[in-house]
């Protein structure tokens, strides 16, 4: 038996397409490994998943070559619906895969097609929900559930057809860190078990705990070996498009030897090496109030509760927003976040407590003018998207405002200048890439000429090259003078550019800080249920205030130049 | 935010095999077809009313308010200048209006309200699945079963996402507050594009997660929830198949009940 999966010389193009999604692709993976399999948005990592259950080409139609074998089965030969007892597929989307109306009925829908008694239904049911950690919601209704929890259901509904493969194509992309490391441990809990766990992502992060990692470009596989090699190879990595590890590249970066792949082991490796002097950590001075502009958005126990559920979505919030300041707002699925985003451009009235935009509430307002005062970008572009044209569909903002046609025109090129879109004025918007349509959502917001804008998961489900882009439009429009504030679950995306952080839990706001004071604060942190990236990790441990791998080694570069003579183990 | 219809409570009506409530449906459905006069309609409205009640289903009925009322004062209105009646109270050119057939529009708004309610009741105590299985075990082709419950099913996961774009939309610029009703059947095509995009993305990623778990529309399945006909459930389709009879009796033998003799 030559290996759970085996590809030979696997070639497919989309019908319609020139160019082939996967080329000439060879491989074998082993019975209990874990394959973390990297790429880029479009490197072929959704096509290769499919292709392991048939859905490529029975689905997906178009030209197909070369053989995948599963259990010495050939994929092509089967149909999708047979591949379903060898090979289990989570997608990226959790919501599009349940639809059930309770937690038991949607693990007990794949062994039903698949005729078992309701014996062996029962038993399943039991096993896989208590597998999942889902066993005491076996009667609540899907919507009810977290999307943690709703991801680890579709798992346990994948799992109760007892296949030998699970592939996870992305599924941990929309979820909170939480979430995120609930599906992960149930994914490693299923090597554990002997069966084949593949999980396509573009965050490194998640390939850390891998036997083996592919890295994908263009549809061809590039590079196959265990994470301490393909992970540390930098440069592989970056023409992938996927970010390098931030403890090996901080490590390359001075020179020091090893390649760490987490935080723990960095700091094992700066002990065992003496690498570096600890300073003493330096008191913190006071939050003073930064000298910026004057205050934008003014929240006064604000508090929220939603018509259709009984608990409180917002338990007096008071915060104060400056003109011009850059600021994250962390926490949770359902900490609140985006309901205090809601408020911050009308879309919701406080129950009780004030909301002021430019000392005004914002109930006195009408939509019209509010969306003069803050810009509000949704977190999936193709939520807003419907024109025909780029230079349409941005200049929709001002033409509801009635402007003039050459104003309109005019606000179009500034928006789109904003954007980093120049030149796309007669694009189709459904023909572009996911991180081109986030940023003409964000165009169109920005053709209305707001003065804060908030973004609402500006980089989820980005890959690395979309989300600098993204980040690096915002930095450049704050610079200009907009106030943004982002909500986001990625705490890379937070520290990097971020220079004030809100921290929200249970309605509530948790902490109010500059990024860095806050992400010093583990303790809060992990009571939010957030893991601080690790290279913030390291830097807490270091007593550094650098908060990305450039600042970091300027710093060190700086201690060392310094000549800290105080050593502090 | 949650618009499904099924209320998981544990009474006596949702524990009915889905086959007895469906069938069920259907002869009260041609119960309210039997009378025409608004009394009549007023008791078999009550009727529903109790088994409402019995159903736990009244959240839903104060949800649906709005949709009740509005069908209730439309045919109430409306009818009345359709239908000739003996005591004439106003006319104009070739329509009427009679003491009859304002009765008459009164029915009919009972009648119409009626319809919704006996529905409504049937969706608060019946979960999909159920619904899929009772109709397979009527002897319902599979494909058929499957987009019926699938389309109910989606209802509620459209009109959410609906409401997202408005949400952004609105976030945008979109004035849905003016404009005459030109400016505003405009103003429709920027949710109707989205809504279709994102219905035609979700149900492939559903058919995609369904093929990759086995499902195949033709082929033979296990039923866990396997719904049983019990005594109960005969006795109550004997019951509704008696009361139906009697009430046809009242109208075609005895003529009551109508408010207009010779119209349905």
């Amino acid at each position: 038996m030559d290996g759970a999966i085996s590809i030979e010389d696997l070639t497919f193009t989309y019908a319609g397409n020139e160019h082939p999604a996967l080329q000439d692709i060879r491989g074998r993976v082993e019975d209990g490994t874990f394959v973390a399999v990297m790429g880029h948005g479009g490197a072929g990592k959704s096509t290769f998943c499919c292709s392991l259950n048939a859905l490529v080409p029975k689905f997906f139609r178009g030209t197909y070559q070369g053989r995948v074998l599963i259990d010495g089965k050939e994929v092509a030969q089967h149909r999708v619906s047979e591949m379903s007892r060898h090979v289990g597929l989570v997608l990226q989307d959790f919501e599009a895969q349940l639809f059930s109306t309770n937690v038991e009925l949607e693990v007990a829908f794949g062994p039903e097609n698949h005729c078992l008694a309701r014996q062996e239904i029962e038993r399943r049911i039991e096993r896989y929900l208590s597998f999942v950690h889902l066993g005491r919601f076996r009667s609540r209704e899907p919507a009810s559930l977290s999307g943690g929890q709703k991801q680890r259901l579709v798992i346990a509904s994948v799992l109760a057809l007892e296949p030998r493969v699970l592939v996870m194509d992305e599924a941990t992309t929309d979820l909170d860190p939480l979430g995120r490391r609930e599906v992960l441990s149930v994914a490693n809990r299923i090597r554990e078990e002997g069966r084949v766990l593949l999980i396509a992502d573009h965050e490194p992060e998640v390939a850390v705990t891998a036997d083996r990692v592919w890295l994908m470009r263009d549809g061809r596989v590039i590079s196959q070996g265990p994470p301490s090699e393909v992970l540390t190879d930098v440069e592989s990595m970056r023409s992938c498009g996927i970010r390098a590890l931030p403890t090996v590249e901080l490590f390359r970066s001075m020179n020091w030897p090893g390649n760490p792949l987490t935080a723990e082991r960095a700091i094992e490796l700066i002990q065992a090496h003496h690498l570096v002097c600890r300073r003493e950590p330096k008191p913190r001075p006071p939050f003073c109030e930064r000298a910026a502009g004057s205050v934008i958005l003014q929240a006064e126990e604000l508090r929220y509760t939603y018509p259709s559920y009984p608990d409180e979505a917002l338990r007096g919030v008071n915060l104060t927003i400056h003109e011009g300041e850059f600021i994250a707002v962390l926490g949770q699925n359902g900490s609140g976040k985006t309901t205090l985003a809601k408020h911050f451009n009308g879309l919701l009235k406080p129950t009780s407590g004030r909301m002021l935009a430019g000392n005004k509430p914002t109930s006195g307002y009408s939509h019209r003018e509010m969306a003069q005062w803050v810009g509000y970008v949704f977190q999936n572009p193709d939520h807003q998207i419907f024109a025909r044209t780029v230079a349409e569909e941005v200049g929709f903002g001002p033409k509801m405002q009635n402007q003039t046609p050459g104003m309109v025109k005019k606000r179009v090129d500034e928006a789109l200048e904003g954007a980093g879109l120049e030149g796309y004025e007669q694009r189709v918007p459904f023909t572009l890439t996911k991180g081109e349509r986030q940023r003409v959502a964000v165009a169109s917001v920005l053709a209305a000429q707001p003065r804060v804008i908030v973004l609402d998961e500006p980089t989820t489900g980005l890959d690395d090259r979309h989300q600098q882009d993204m980040m690096k439009m915002l930095k450049r429009l704050n610079q200009q003078g907009h106030t943004i504030i982002i909500i986001t679950h990625s705490m890379g995306v937070a520290a990097e550019y971020a220079a004030r952080t809100l921290v929200m839990k249970d309605g509530r706001l948790l902490c109010d800080g500059p990024t860095r004071s806050v992400f010093a604060n583990e303790a809060k942190l992990a009571e939010a249920s957030l893991p601080p990236p690790p290279l913030v990790q390291l830097g807490n441990w270091l007593c550094t205030e650098a908060l990305t791998v450039q600042q970091m080694v300027r710093e060190l570069k700086e201690n060392e130049g310094h000549g800290n003579s105080k050593q502090v183990r | 935010m949650n618009i499904f219809l099924y209320l998981d409570r544990a009474t006596r009506i949702h524990r009915l095999d889905p086959r007895t409530k469906m069938i069920a449906v259907l002869i009260v459905f041609s119960v309210c077809l039997c009378f025409n006069h608004p009394l009549y309609m007023a008791a078999v409205g009550l009727g529903l009313a109790l088994a409402a009640v019995a159903a736990k289903a009244l959240p839903n009925f104060w949800r649906l308010r709005y949709i009740l009322i509005l069908l209730f004062i439309f045919s109430a209105v409306m009818w009345p200048f359709f239908v000739k009646g003996r005591t004439s109270l106003w006319s104009l050119g070739g329509l009427q209006v009679s003491r009859e057939s304002i009765l008459y529009g009164m029915a009919m708004g009972l009648r119409l309200v009626s319809f919704v309610s006996t529905g409504l009741i049937f969706l608060s105590t019946t979960r999909n699945e159920e619904m899929t299985n009772g109709l397979i075990q009527l002897g319902c082709p599979y494909p058929l079963a499957f987009a019926l419950s699938t389309a109910l099913r989606l209802v509620p996961t459209f009109a959410g996402a609906g409401a997202t774009i408005i949400q952004a939309q609105v976030s945008r610029g979109l004035d849905l507050e003016s404009g005459n009703i030109f400016s505003r059947i405009g103003k429709f095509i920027p949710q109707a594009v989205p809504l279709f995009i994102y219905a035609i993305r979700h149900t492939n990623l559903l058919a995609m997660a369904l093929e990759s778990r086995g499902f195949s529309p033709e082929s033979k399945r296990t039923m866990y929830y396997e719904p049983h006909m019990n005594a109960i459930d005969y006795m109550i389709l004997i019951g509704l198949l008696v009361l139906f009879v009697t009430l046809l009796y009242l109208r075609l033998g005895l003529h009551l009940g109508a408010i207009i003799p010779g119209r349905l």
